[in-house]
């Protein structure tokens, strides 16, 4: 069919500084990608990839980052990701990097409301985020010292492993309806 | 008697040649400007890099040889950014303030072409 067709950067930012991350807003990032987009690939890639782009969902508390950007010039967006070395917000700047985890193509355009309610649209970059942040306490868990830290850890580790049997199960009962 | 079969042979010849060669003049609106090859090849990489970014502004771009007095010179970009080139001169609008404009004379594969120009071939 004749539409407009995205590709979306799952994406983390990486920063030393705990202050960047809580710094972190969409328009901010917004402008910050614009302006890298800008610096690497001039005028021609700054007016390719603004078209598109927006930033879809960000988690200040993790730093995850997903950005859309149109089919033909992800690779621009993509490109420029590396060269972003600071954040900047409010005269302070943090140095930080991106760090991309996965592309997604996407098949339905939607707005993501939960889990078992996404026809297939961004489903892969979803799946993909839980089972990373799944892993992501996995990792918290064998690195924390303190013990109060260790039990707010495990207990939401119990909880995230009893919503993926809950998801499975809600999968198979959709897949047997059709 | 029926004519014998025609046998041809077909020859195509894919340009593999990985460097493009460019004759430019650069014309400014006033006259009494100087620039020589540093700041000619600056202007360059400055067009380049206002259109394409920093990325494409690193292509390997040499200026093979250049005159002031006319402030013309043959260029070599790989055939790649041969485009990027051409688009970005075109592009250009002004050095320091002054306007000035790039005029493409030649553009070949090769070097050899450059050499004769049928353009300028004057009848008697």
């Amino acid at each position: 069919m004749v539409r407009f067709k995205h590709r979306y950067l799952l994406c983390e930012l990486v920063s030393d500084d705990p202050r960047c991350r809580l710094s972190l807003d969409d328009r901010v990032l917004s402008s910050l990608v614009r302006d890298t987009i800008a610096r690497m690939h001039g005028t021609f890639g700054a007016a390719a990839c603004s078209i598109g782009f927006a930033v879809r969902y960000l988690n200040a508390y993790t730093g995850i980052v997903l950005l859309r950007c149109r089919k033909e010039f992800y690779q621009l967006v993509w490109s420029a990701l590396p060269f972003i070395t600071y954040l900047e917000n409010k005269g302070h700047r943090y140095p930080c990097f991106f760090n991309t985890l996965h592309v997604g193509v996407e098949t339905f355009h939607k707005l993501l409301t939960t889990i078992t309610h996404m026809p297939g649209t961004i489903r892969t970059c979803q799946k993909f985020l839980i089972q990373y942040n799944r892993k992501q306490l996995l990792i918290l868990l064998q690195n924390c010292t303190d013990e109060g830290e260790r039990e707010a850890i495990q207990k939401s580790v119990t909880r995230s492993c009893l919503l993926e049997e809950e998801e499975e199960s809600s999968e198979e009962a959709a897949e047997t309806m059709e | 008697m029926p004519a014998p079969a025609a046998t041809y042979e077909r020859v195509v010849y894919k340009n593999p040649s990985e460097h493009h060669y460019m004759k430019v003049c650069l014309e400014f609106q006033d006259c009494g400007v100087g620039l020589n090859a540093a700041q000619f090849k600056q202007l360059l990489i400055s067009a380049v890099k206002d259109l394409f970014g920093e990325v494409d502004a690193a292509l390997p771009l040499d200026i093979l040889c250049y005159e002031e007095k006319t402030l013309s010179a043959i260029l070599r970009i790989c055939s790649s950014g041969l485009v990027k080139l051409w688009s970005s001169l075109t592009l250009l609008g002004s050095y320091k303030g002054k306007k000035c404009a790039f005029r493409v004379i030649q553009v070949s594969p090769f070097l050899l072409a450059l050499s004769g120009n049928s353009r300028e071939l004057v009848l008697d």
